[in-house]
């Protein structure tokens, strides 16, 4: 509609016609809508005034119908440092479970949202900590609505002063009498807490504290006592390794130190320094998974093949016997590789039990490893629980002796479950707990901890490291930090914040508490000195262990092990990590007993898959002593022979709504606090009762096709393109590359080529990029009955592929026929010759996308920038993209997972809403998903980039994925700058396109996985 | 009755016009029998079972389908494809049959178009609750529209579908009314009841059975005749391209056309047959629907059979040829995977049990025939299970192989199709004219029938 008189906006506009035009490369489509005659005339025609009535009343109707309209409220006073729309990060540390993380935690309208790890600190200091699954998925569980909201008295609110009063009266009581008051802790690497405590044990004189870890190290603390005199655990740097040595050490996985996976990619660059790694275990672990050389070994044989090195070393004489004349081989390798590698090597072992360690000191010792590989001055506090000292205090609430007990962020009743009997020796017992689980309910009372996201922290993790942590949002509930609470039981009125404050300056004396909270780090200048490793250890080996461990065939051996998504349990309420697959057996939702094949088929047990594909298993009474317990089998390919595995972290009670029925309980057999549980079980198939499992992934081999590319590194120093040639099809033509055979006109990428190389040789498969999506993209958790329907939502999955002992040359040669070829196939290699690769599989984004072809409604599109997009206001859900898409990537929304009353939790309920990233749509039901390249990120990026009138750089835009990769093995950068990093990945001869025979013409693209192994003859 | 020398009649029982004119009317103007009443009550309980698996899917969501992340379509597309492929016979029976001049089709024809237009309804049915979101179902069409620069995919074989669906449906609805009118106006003319004759009136369109009218009427129906015959092979053209067109091994074929079109005119002479042989049995029809005709159909079924049989071999073949790894793997785990009986059963009843129609006793045995049509339905809805199916669950990637087995609701809504259908042509049978009375007699010589019956007395 046009009046008469035409007013200019703004004095630029006057003289430059065009200014309006430039805001939009393209024309809106107006003329067509308007008749520009009609509107310059100077009246609005009634055609036109017909069509805007039309248009405003359609307009109006059709915005008042479907989604649900969610008022928000503006701010009244809106903070400074707030604009909405726009995220705020800050720096704080991460310290769960032993893992340790500098962190950068992303805000939205003070919210935080996602964590990842502090990048600039990991550029400044080599080679510690980091996020793991568990740590991406923690944002979660500050908004789980079975957190405790205020404090508790006998399970009973009460109110914080009347707690705190109550409880200096009873500590006070206690004070007379000689009873001793234990804070039973796990791990603290807070400074100022310590410091705390320690002013806490001047006041109550009879204080004592007592560290215990679940999962501790202490076999390595003890034994570094023994060595050297002090106990302590130092850092390892696998970056520098060229010869790892494992001895069921998961090292990828849960083992020491969250940092190992960065550093052992580091190493495995493939070229003449490429480090070479041998894993002897029991079960198949994720490190054993990426060894060159894989050998599945029951602990006891693992100590006289730890003891044939150290002997062969010494060169002694009296060599254990190895009965086995290939592992001898394997052995006699290793020796000579390990001399030749003299200070370049790595030797360690996840066993629990300190002899074990001993050896491993002794052989690292004798190869120089002490301050090249093993660094004993910057030392790691993550572990300082050492078992005897557990002991010693279950001894003395055995004995009556102590009167009072505060347990801080541990669910003692879970971990250790005989000491819910020994309560009742208590007569005070407290609590500082975040949920209501099986000890917090036991206890007098319960003090409502804060999630570390809304705390105030310190941390020295390492040796001449600090870390602050910092709240980024207040506490939801009427929680409070550990630290308060001991503050005021000693009557300390200062808070705890201004309390650190004062606390940093001692702490990191010359540095400014700005820029520390700023970074969220400093670094402190620490001595240097050289241990003495004492020459008595060498000897009592020699002398105690000089005949082997006799092991027969009919030894069994139940392990203990944690799962890279679960730990020991703490956040086993979480439900991104009960359903990120275990990255092995890809089963989620459940433990189970892994069990090898072998001994499978020995008790007669079995795993069946079921009409619609879900894997079923048969149910064992797991006896040990007088426990028994229910639990399912996974008969596990690679486990050695008379081997047991069972997962911690399950089977809780009151754990909350997630983890509640979930598994069973394996600390129940956690005897001795030690791993290897040798003899003394028994299992025992109950007829008539089977298991359902939730499996993402349910077939295990690649069938012989070529989708994850392999090659050894000698033959990949031949000749860097091994292992991947070029695809090349028949034709008229003669042999051409498929996209010479396209019908179709390619996609010419007009100013970005938004590519993603993954390095198949870095990637370990831990899944902490599987979380990390979770929680940038929205992507909703679905539960197990619709994972077992093969249902679940991961826009970014890790394949696991098993080897397979059949191929087509060996049928070829054996005469062996295509029906029973391919069912061979379908298994995997016996447990000797066990392969595993990973493979992280998103949406491929292809340039000739099978999957945009086919959408009636044009609803997923490709872009300028080689993004193929899913436009979900479009998409009315025929699922034939999902169909026609070989990758199988797409993932399509069953039910409204936003709003389920079967799952009420993360998406569906208040609180668990204030995780979503605002930036991307929730999903409604009925349309079409999948992984977008984090357009969003994309998007601002390029934002950001106009507005400071420049190019994009390359690394400045980051997918989730990415970012939460520490091995580094995933790069995304535009492809069409010459210099990215990405251009170089893509012209890399490593470099293939998944199934590129289809020439669909992907963006993301795969790099050949090398292994260091050779023929062992 | 005209008689010839070497040809069986079309029309036994020395009917004379006003016979047939009787014989059409009686199941209109009487009351229904129990077999019909019990089976419609059957019909429409499974009818109200379907639409209430419909209702809970569109409420609920797809997931309360068998389906999963690797099976995206399963039994939806299996019965869609079923059906549509049932409404193939109809058409070829009234356009092709009458182009050639093949008189045998008149006392069939009117049936088999009635069961094109229902199949089609149950066909059509599935592409529009498969949707994720049917109330956005209307974007499929071209409409203009406000949501901006927004159009149809026309590359999209979904899209095709529309059309050729959408046209094949309203051509047959048009053609088979065409042919309804003179009897419509037929019956009016008979009607006692006010409300009927009000009906019928309404129905015949003011038909006089002027000659101008019977001009017209003949020249209009050639016409559709030669419009629908070019949709005989359009419509499953265009269906099996929804599979030809994509990527995934075991649906880029491009047998498919040719094959599925044959397919169809062999699933829907045998849902004729099946439904001609229960009418001809309740509704006395035996002189019009005689074993000539029962024995014809057998023919072409025999034939079409044959031809599936062939595509079945040279699919196989094929994949062994072509030495694409994928190919070769999907035809193998077809038949010796885990939906092996799926294959063998589809390989049973669509190319063993119609071989059995060499023998011209069986042929011409109505029981026989009976059960063969029935193994041809089953057959033919495990070979759109197959294709569908066994291509899905296992592609390209192993990891994201999977099964598929479906739910209550599935099955549901399949009975539920079924009781549709049937309801659709109960009330057909009891209120349409079944046969084409006005163009059937046109075969019958009254003079001659005349000088017969007067000669054998």
């Amino acid at each position: 509609m046009k009046t008469g008189k035409k007013y200019f906006k703004s004095p630029y506009i006057k003289g430059n016609e065009n200014y309006l035009h430039n805001e939009f490369s393209e024309k809106l489509p107006l003329d067509s809508f308007i008749d520009e005659q009609k509107t310059n005339d100077n009246n609005t025609s009634r055609r036109d005034f017909l069509k805007f009535l039309g248009f405003s009343t359609a307009a109006a109707v059709l915005s008042s119908c479907e989604a649900p309209v969610r008022k928000s409220i503006p701010y009244l006073n809106k903070p400074e440092e707030i604009i909405p729309g726009v995220a705020n990060y800050y720096a704080s540390t991460y310290f769960q479970e032993n893992v340790f993380a500098n962190i950068l935690v992303k805000t939205r309208e003070g919210r935080p949202i996602s964590v990842s790890t502090n990048k600039e600190f990991e550029k400044n200091i080599n080679c510690v900590g980091g996020l793991n699954s568990r740590g991406y998925a923690s944002v979660l569980s500050l908004y789980d609505s079975n957190r405790l909201k205020f404090p508790l008295k006998n399970n009973k609110e009460i109110s914080w002063s009347n707690l705190d009063n109550e409880i200096i009266t009873s500590l006070n009581q206690l004070l007379k009498t000689n009873k001793k008051i234990t804070f039973l802790t796990s791990t603290i690497i807070s400074p100022t807490f310590q410091e705390i405590i320690s002013k806490f044990s001047e006041k109550y004189k009879n204080f004592e504290v007592v560290y215990f870890d679940p999962i501790s190290k202490s076999g390595i603390l003890e034994a570094n006592k023994e060595c050297f005199g002090e106990a302590f655990i130092p850092t390892y740097r696998f970056d520098k390794a060229k010869v790892i040595v494992s001895f069921e050490a998961d090292f990828l996985g849960n083992w020491l130190d969250s940092s190992h996976g960065k550093q052992y990619a580091k190493g495995r660059n493939p070229g003449k320094n490429m480090s070479k790694h041998y894993q002897f275990e029991s079960l198949l672990s994720l490190t054993g998974s990426n060894a060159d050389k894989r050998v599945p070994l029951n602990p006891d044989q693992q100590f006289n093949y730890m003891l044939y090195i150290f002997g062969k070393l010494q060169a002694s004489k009296n060599l254990i016997q190895i009965s086995n004349q290939n592992h001898k081989l394997i052995l006699d390798q290793i020796c000579q590789e390990l001399v030749e590698n003299k200070g370049a090597s790595l030797i360690v072992s996840g066993s629990s039990d300190v002899k074990n360690q001993l050896v491993v000191n002794a052989i690292n010792y004798l190869l120089d490893n002490y301050s090249t590989t093993i660094d004993y001055n910057r030392k790691s506090n993550l572990y300082s629980s050492i078992n005897s000292d557990f002991e010693n205090f279950i001894e003395d609430v055995t004995n009556n002796k102590v009167g009072a007990i505060i347990i801080n962020d541990l669910n003692i009743v879970y971990n250790y479950p005989s000491f819910k009997d020994q309560l009742k020796n208590i007569d005070l017992k407290i609590s500082f707990s975040e949920s209501l689980d099986e000890t917090a309910s036991l206890m007098d009372f319960v003090c409502a901890k804060s999630h570390y996201l809304e705390s105030w922290g310190d941390a020295n993790p390492y040796t001449g490291v600090y870390t602050l942590q910092q709240p980024t949002i207040n506490p939801i509930f009427n929680t409070r930090e550990s630290e308060t609470n001991l503050l005021r039981w000693m009557n300390i009125s200062q808070g705890f914040f201004n309390y650190l404050k004062s606390s940093f300056s001692k702490q990191a004396l010359d540095k400014s508490w700005n820029k520390t909270l700023h970074d969220g780090y400093c670094f402190q200048n620490f001595e240097e000195k050289d241990y003495i490793f004492s020459s008595s250890v060498a000897k009592e080996i020699i002398n105690n262990y000089s005949s082997e461990l006799k092991s027969s065939i009919e030894d069994t051996f139940l392990i203990l092990y944690s799962k890279t998504s679960m730990g020991e349990g703490k956040q086993s309420n979480n439900p991104w990590l009960q359903e990120l697959p275990d990255p092995i057996s890809k089963v989620t939702w459940d433990n189970y007993l892994t069990i090898s094949p072998f001994y499978a088929k020995k008790l007669g047990l079995k795993n069946w898959h079921v009409a619609n594909g879900g894997l079923n298993g048969d149910i064992v009474n797991l006896t040990n002593g007088n426990k028994v317990l229910q639990v399912p089998i996974y008969i596990q390919p690679g486990q050695h022979d008379n081997t047991f595995g069972l997962a911690f972290g399950y089977g809780k009670e009151k754990g909350g709504k997630v983890a509640n029925g979930v598994g069973v309980n394996a600390f129940e057999f956690f005897k001795d606090l030690q791993f290897v549980q040798k003899n003394g079980f028994s299992i025992e198939k109950i007829k008539g009762i089977e298991h359902e499992f939730a499996c993402t992934q349910n077939s295990h081999t690649m069938m012989g096709r070529s989708i994850v590319k392999e090659t050894t590194l000698k033959e990949y120093l031949k000749n860097p393109k091994s292992g991947n040639k070029d695809f090349k099809l028949e034709s008229y033509k003669g042999k051409v590359s498929p996209n010479e055979l396209s019908l179709y006109e390619e996609h010419e990428p007009a100013v970005h080529f938004w590519n993603m190389s993954i390095d198949l040789n870095k990637c370990n498969g831990c899944g902490a990029c599987v979380i990390a999506c979770h929680a940038e993209n929205n992507v909703p958790v679905v539960g197990k009955e619709e994972v077992r329907k093969n249902r679940d939502m991961h826009w970014l999955r890790i394949d696991r592929y098993y080897s397979s002992d059949m191929n087509k040359d060996l049928a070829n040669e054996q005469g062996i026929g295509a029906i029973e070829m391919y069912k061979l196939m379908e298994e995997p290699s016996s447990s000797e010759n066990l392969e595993v690769v990973f493979q992280p599989v998103m949406c491929q984004h292809c340039n000739n996308a099978p999957c945009e072809n086919v959408c009636p409604v044009a609803a997923t599109t490709h872009s300028k920038e080689g993004l193929n997009q899913m436009t979900y206001n479009r998409c009315i859900g025929t699922r034939y993209c999902l169909n026609n898409c070989p990758y199988k990537v797409r993932r399509f929304n069953w039910f409204n997972y936003k709003d389920n009353d079967n799952f009420d939790y993360n998406m569906n309920d208040d609180l668990g809403k204030m995780v979503l990233n605002p930036d991307v749509t929730v999903r409604a039901r009925g349309v079409m998903e999948k992984c977008s390249m984090c357009i969003q990120n994309i998007q601002k990026t390029k934002l950001d980039a106009k507005k400071e009138g420049r190019k994009v750089r390359d690394g400045e835009v980051n997918c989730a994925c990415e970012t939460a990769c520490d091995t580094g093995a995933i790069v995304f950068g535009d492809a069409l700058d010459t210099n990215s990093r990405i251009s170089k990945e893509k012209k890399h001869p490593r470099t293939y396109a998944l199934l590129e025979e289809l020439n669909t013409q992907p963006s993301v693209f795969y790099k050949t996985k090398v292994r260091n192994k050779q023929k062992i003859s | 009755m005209y008689r010839s020398p070497v040809r069986e009649p079309l029309i036994t029982g020395k009917k004379d016009l006003h016979d047939i004119t009787e014989d059409i009317a009686r199941p209109i103007e009487t009351k229904a029998n129990k077999w019909w009443w019990s089976l419609f009550i059957f019909s429409v309980i499974a009818m109200i079972w379907g639409f209430g698996c419909i209702a809970y899917t569109i409420g609920t969501g797809i997931g309360v389908w068998g389906l999963n992340n690797t099976v995206g379509w399963a039994w939806d597309i299996t019965n869609f494809v079923w059906w549509v492929g049932i409404g193939h016979a109809g058409t070829l029976i009234s356009a092709v049959l009458l182009l050639f001049r093949q008189k045998w089709r008149l006392s069939i024809n009117r049936t088999s178009e009635a069961m094109t237009i229902f199949a089609v309804v149950q066909a059509g049915l599935f592409p529009l609750i498969h949707m994720g979101r049917i109330w956005m179902g209307y974007w499929i069409f071209p409409l203009p529209n406000q949501f901006g620069p927004l159009w149809v995919n026309f590359n999209s074989p979904l899209l095709w579908d529309v059309f050729a669906i959408s046209t094949y449906f309203s051509v047959s609805l048009v053609f088979w009314y065409m042919g309804l009118i003179p009897d419509f106006a037929m019956i009016r003319d008979r009607a006692v009841k006010p409300i009927a004759k009000k009906v019928y009136t309404i129905l015949s369109f003011g038909w006089s059975g002027r000659a101008k009218h019977w001009q017209r009427h003949e020249v209009m129906s050639l016409v559709l005749a030669g419009l629908c015959t070019p949709l005989v092979l359009s419509v499953h053209s265009i269906v099996s391209m929804d599979f030809a067109t994509s990527v995934i091994p075991g649906w880029h074929t491009t047998i498919f056309p040719p094959y599925f079109v044959a397919g169809a005119i062999f699933g829907g002479f045998a849902m004729c047959q099946t439904l001609l042989l229960v009418a001809r049995k309740v509704v006395s029809l035996e002189d019009y629907i005689t074993m000539k005709h029962i024995e014809y159909m057998n023919i072409i079924i025999l034939v079409t059979g044959s031809i599936v049989g062939c595509a079945y071999i040279t699919e196989l073949f094929i994949a062994w040829y072509s030495g694409v790894e994928f190919e070769q793997y999907a035809f193998l785990n077809r038949a010796t995977g885990p939906y092996w009986w799926a294959y063998w059963a589809m390989m049973t009843c669509n190319v063993i049990s119609p071989q059995l129609m060499w023998f011209k006793k069986l042929r011409r045995n109505i029981l026989f025939t009976f059960i063969i049509a029935l193994f041809v339905h089953i057959g033919m809805w495990f070979e759109r299970f197959v294709i569908i199916v066994t291509s899905l669950h296992r592609d390209f990637l192993p990891s994201s192989w999977s099964m598929f087995s479906p739910s209550f609701v599935d099955i549901g809504i399949f009975v539920g199709t079924c009781g549709f259908f049937l309801v659709l042509f109960l009330l057909y049978a009891r209120t349409f004219p079944v046969i084409a009375q006005a163009e059937l007699k046109t075969i019958v010589k009254t003079s001659s029938s005349k000088y017969n019956k007067n000669k054998n007395e």
